[in-house]
C-alpha cells in the first residue's frame, strides 16, 4: 500500500458542494486539508450547453444519471426497487455541476414538523441557528434575487440583483394575482453580475448540464479554486475504500485507490461528504470489528430514511412565443402558496413551486413522451408538426414535494454489483409514500389552475416520479444518539472526530430545493470546528 | 433480422430506410419539413450518434425490421416501448439539430446563444407594481413556537 506520508489536518471524503464550502473555510482558517475525489474536474470547454448536440450529450456524458453517463468515476446505483431513479455527479463540484442553481432556504416550521405536524422529528436545530450561515453561503455562491418575499421571515436578502423574470413569469405572474396566490421572482446561485471566478449569466438555459460560461455557482468554481490557493490539496480519481480508525476508535484517514493502486491518507480528523448515497455507503463499507454494522451505525440509521423529492410537472400550452428558452434554469419564478401544512387538504407538509424555462426541443418534446405524461395524445405522427410549434409557447411548473422520512426507503451496500475498483455498489430501496403522493395530487391539480389562470390554451400533467439529485437524510442529524448518526454539528455520535457535512445529515428533507441547506450545514460545521480546534478530539 | 452497425455501415439503402420510418414520426406539414426533407439520416443522425452511442442499439434494431414503415413502428410501441422511445428520441434529436428545424420552430441559433440581461431589463417586468398584490397579503410562513 502506498502511502501519503503528510497526514492532514482534515481529511475530506468527496470533493462536491458541501466539501467545497468546509474546504475553503478551513483552509482559510489555517488548516491543512486533503480531499479525495473519485472523479475528476470538469474541463468547462467540454461542456454541452452551447454546442449543436446539446440535448443529445445531456442524455448520456452529462446525464444526471451516473448509471446512463457509466463513467469509471460513477459508481453504479441499483434502483430497481425504487420509483425513481436517482441523481447524482461525481466530480469536482459534486452535483452543483449539475444542478439547476434554485436556491432555496426552508422554512422555520420545517425544523420543526414534530411539534407542529406531529410527524417524523425535530431538527436538533433551529431555522435562526442557521439563518447566519445561510447569509455566508449566499454570498460565496452569488446568490440572485430580491428581497422582501413575504414566504420567509426577514433576514433573506440575496446579494446580488434578480434576473428577470422574462415573459414566462409575467405571464403565470399576472395568473397568480388573478388567483390571489403568492409568487416570487427567482431566486437563484446563478450570478447577474461577474463575480469573482463567475462570469454573468447569459441565459443558456442548460443550467441542468453544467454551464460553459462559469456563470452557475457550482462549488468547482466559487470554491475549489480559492481552496486550491489556500493551501487545500484536491487529490482527483481516488476512490475511498474505507475511513480508518486508532486504537481508540478515532477517525484516522482514509484508504483508497487510484489507477488500480492502493494508499492511505492519515488526518487528524475526517468528513463525509460524499452525498447522501455516497456517505451511507462508505460508512458502511467501513465497517470493523468495533463497528461490524457499519462506521459510526450504532443506531442502525445509516443508509435509512432516504429522502428524494419525487418532482412532478405540469405544462401548458399559450397562445404567444414565450422566449420560453431563455435562462438562468433556475426559476423564473417560484410560489410557496401552498407550501406550510393544511390538514384539510388531506395530508401534512407541502411543496415549493418552480417556473423553469425549457432548454430545448427535446426537452419539450418531453412533455409529450414522458410515460407518465398525461398529455392525452401522441407527440409524433400526423399533426406532430402543430405540436413542435407550441414548444416555444410552452410554460412547465415544476412541484418539489417534501417526502418524510421512512426506515423503509433506504440505501444499502449492493450483494454483488460492484464499481469499476471492485466495491459494492450502492442498492437503493424507496417507494413514494401515500403522504407524498397526495402533496403531488394536490400541487399538480393546483399549478393545472394556475396554468388555466394565466391563460392555457391546454393544460396538461408531463410527469411525475422524476429524480431530483436530492438525495437525504441517511445519517440522521439529531440530539439523541440512539436515534441518529449525528449531532447538532455533524459529528457522529460514535466516533467523535468525524462529521458528516452532506445531505445525508437532514433530518426531514423539506419541500425546498437542499443546496441553501446543504451549503449552510457544511459552513456551519466547518466554522466550529475552525473555533473550536483545541477542544476537538483528533486522531492519535 | 440483418442489424446494421450504425452508423460506419449506415449505406444508402439503410439511409433510405431510416427516412421512411422517421417520416412516420415527422411526417410535417405547418411550415416544418418532413424528417427525410430534413436529411435526418444524413449527417443529423451521425451527430446524435456520435453524441449518444447508446443510441445505436435501438436504430440499428429497428433498421433490422422488416415491413411497412407505420406498422413497424405502431407494433414497437406497443410491444417493445424501450426501443421505440430510443429510436423516437434519436431521430428528434437528429430532427431538432437541423438549424432549419430549429429556426421554425422558434430557437435562435444552431445552439443556445449568449444572451445575456439588459440594463433595466429585471426592472422592466416588474413595472405596473405586479408585485404589490403578493407584498399587501403579507407574510405567509408559519411562525414556530421558541
Amino acid at each position: 500500500m502506498g502511502s501519503r506520508k503528510d497526514p492532514a489536518d482534515v481529511l475530506i471524503v468527496g470533493g462536491g458542494t458541501s466539501a467545497g464550502v468546509a474546504a475553503k473555510h478551513l483552509a482559510g482558517a489555517g488548516f491543512k486539508v486533503v480531499c479525495l475525489e473519485q472523479g475528476t474536474w470538469v474541463d468547462p470547454g467540454e461542456l454541452p450547453g452551447n454546442k449543436p448536440e446539446y440535448e443529445v450529450l445531456g442524455s448520456k456524458d452529462w446525464h444526471p444519471s451516473p448509471n446512463v453517463r457509466g463513467r469509471r468515476e460513477d459508481y453504479p446505483v441499483d434502483t430497481t426497487d425504487a420509483d425513481l431513479p436517482v441523481w447524482m455527479y461525481n466530480g469536482v463540484g459534486g452535483s452543483s455541476v449539475l444542478y439547476g442553481g434554485i436556491w432555496a432556504r426552508p422554512l422555520p416550521a420545517d425544523f420543526r414538523v414534530r411539534t407542529l405536524d406531529g410527524v417524523a422529528d425535530d431538527w436538533p436545530i433551529a431555522y435562526d441557528e442557521l439563518l447566519p450561515y445561510y447569509q455566508a453561503v449566499e454570498r460565496e455562491m452569488s446568490v440572485a434575487g430580491l428581497a422582501g418575499n413575504p414566504a420567509y421571515p426577514p433576514g433573506f436578502e440575496p446579494p446580488l440583483p434578480a434576473a428577470p423574470i422574462h415573459r414566462t413569469g409575467l405571464l403565470m405572474a399576472e395568473g397568480m394575482n388573478r388567483l390571489g396566490w403568492h409568487w416570487w421572482p427567482g431566486t437563484n446561485a446563478i450570478p447577474t453580475e461577474s463575480r469573482g471566478h463567475e462570469g454573468k449569466c447569459v441565459r443558456y438555459a442548460i443550467c441542468r448540464m453544467g454551464c460553459p460560461e462559469g456563470a452557475k455557482s457550482s462549488t468547482d468554481v466559487t470554491h475549489w479554486r480559492d481552496a486550491e490557493s489556500l493551501g487545500a490539496k484536491v487529490i482527483t480519481r481516488a476512490r475511498v475504500a474505507r475511513v480508518t480508525l486508532d486504537e481508540r476508535g478515532r477517525a484516522n484517514g482514509a484508504v483508497y485507490l487510484r489507477d488500480g493502486r492502493e494508499y492511505f491518507q492519515a488526518a487528524s480528523m475526517v468528513l463525509m461528504a460524499a452525498g447522501g448515497i455516497g456517505t451511507p455507503r462508505l460508512l458502511l463499507m467501513s465497517a470493523s470489528d468495533r463497528f461490524p454494522d457499519g462506521l459510526a451505525n450504532s443506531s442502525g440509521l445509516v443508509g435509512k430514511r432516504l429522502m428524494l423529492h419525487p418532482y412532478a410537472v405540469s405544462v401548458g400550452v399559450y397562445d404567444d412565443d414565450l422566449e420560453n428558452w431563455l435562462g438562468p434554469a433556475g426559476e423564473h419564478i417560484g410560489s410557496m402558496q401552498f407550501y406550510e401544512t393544511d390538514t384539510s387538504r388531506g395530508f401534512v407538509r407541502g411543496a415549493k413551486w418552480s417556473l423553469l424555462p425549457i432548454a430545448g426541443p427535446l426537452e419539450a418534446a418531453e412533455k409529450w413522451t414522458d410515460r407518465s405524461s398525461l398529455s392525452g395524445e401522441e407527440l409524433w405522427g400526423e399533426g406532430s408538426a402543430d405540436r413542435m410549434k407550441s414548444f416555444v409557447r410552452m410554460l412547465q411548473w415544476h412541484v418539489v414535494p417534501e417526502d418524510l422520512p421512512e426506515e423503509t426507503n433506504f440505501v444499502a451496500l449492493h450483494p454483488s454489483l460492484t464499481d469499476s475498483d471492485g466495491l459494492p455498489a450502492a442498492k437503493v430501496r424507496y417507494r413514494v409514500s401515500d403522504n407524498t403522493n397526495k402533496i403531488i395530487d394536490f400541487h399538480l391539480a393546483r399549478t393545472l389552475e394556475a396554468h388555466e389562470a394565466a391563460g392555457a390554451q391546454k393544460t396538461w400533467i408531463a410527469g411525475r416520479n422524476f429524480m431530483t439529485g436530492h438525495n437525504t437524510g441517511t445519517a440522521k442529524m439529531g440530539d439523541d444518539p440512539a436515534t441518529s448518526v449525528v449531532d447538532r454539528f455533524g459529528r457522529a455520535h460514535d466516533v467523535p472526530n468525524l462529521y458528516v457535512i452532506d445531505a445525508s445529515v437532514f433530518t426531514t428533507s423539506t419541500g425546498v430545493n437542499p443546496t441553501a441547506t446543504i451549503c449552510a450545514l457544511a459552513k456551519r460545521t466547518a466554522t466550529y470546528i475552525a473555533s473550536n480546534a483545541r477542544e476537538l478530539e483528533v486522531a492519535s | 433480422m440483418s442489424v446494421p452497425n450504425l452508423p460506419d455501415e449506415l449505406g444508402d439503402a439503410s439511409r433510405a430506410r431510416l427516412a421512411a420510418l422517421a417520416d412516420v414520426l415527422i411526417p410535417g406539414g405547418s411550415g416544418l419539413p418532413s424528417a427525410g426533407e430534413a436529411d435526418v439520416a444524413g449527417p443529423w443522425i451521425e451527430r446524435v450518434l456520435g453524441a449518444n452511442p447508446d443510441l445505436t442499439g435501438p436504430v440499428s434494431h429497428v433498421l433490422g425490421i422488416d415491413g411497412a414503415p407505420d406498422e413497424v413502428l405502431a407494433k414497437l410501441r406497443s410491444q417493445d416501448r424501450e426501443v421505440f422511445d430510443g429510436f423516437a428520441f434519436a431521430v428528434g434529436g437528429a430532427y431538432f439539430m437541423n438549424p432549419a428545424v430549429r429556426r421554425a420552430l422558434g430557437y435562435p441559433g444552431v445552439a443556445p446563444r449568449r444572451m445575456p440581461a439588459a440594463e433595466g431589463e429585471a426592472e422592466y417586468y416588474l413595472d405596473d407594481d405586479i408585485l404589490g398584490p403578493v407584498v399587501e397579503r403579507g407574510s405567509i410562513y408559519r411562525e414556530v413556537p421558541a
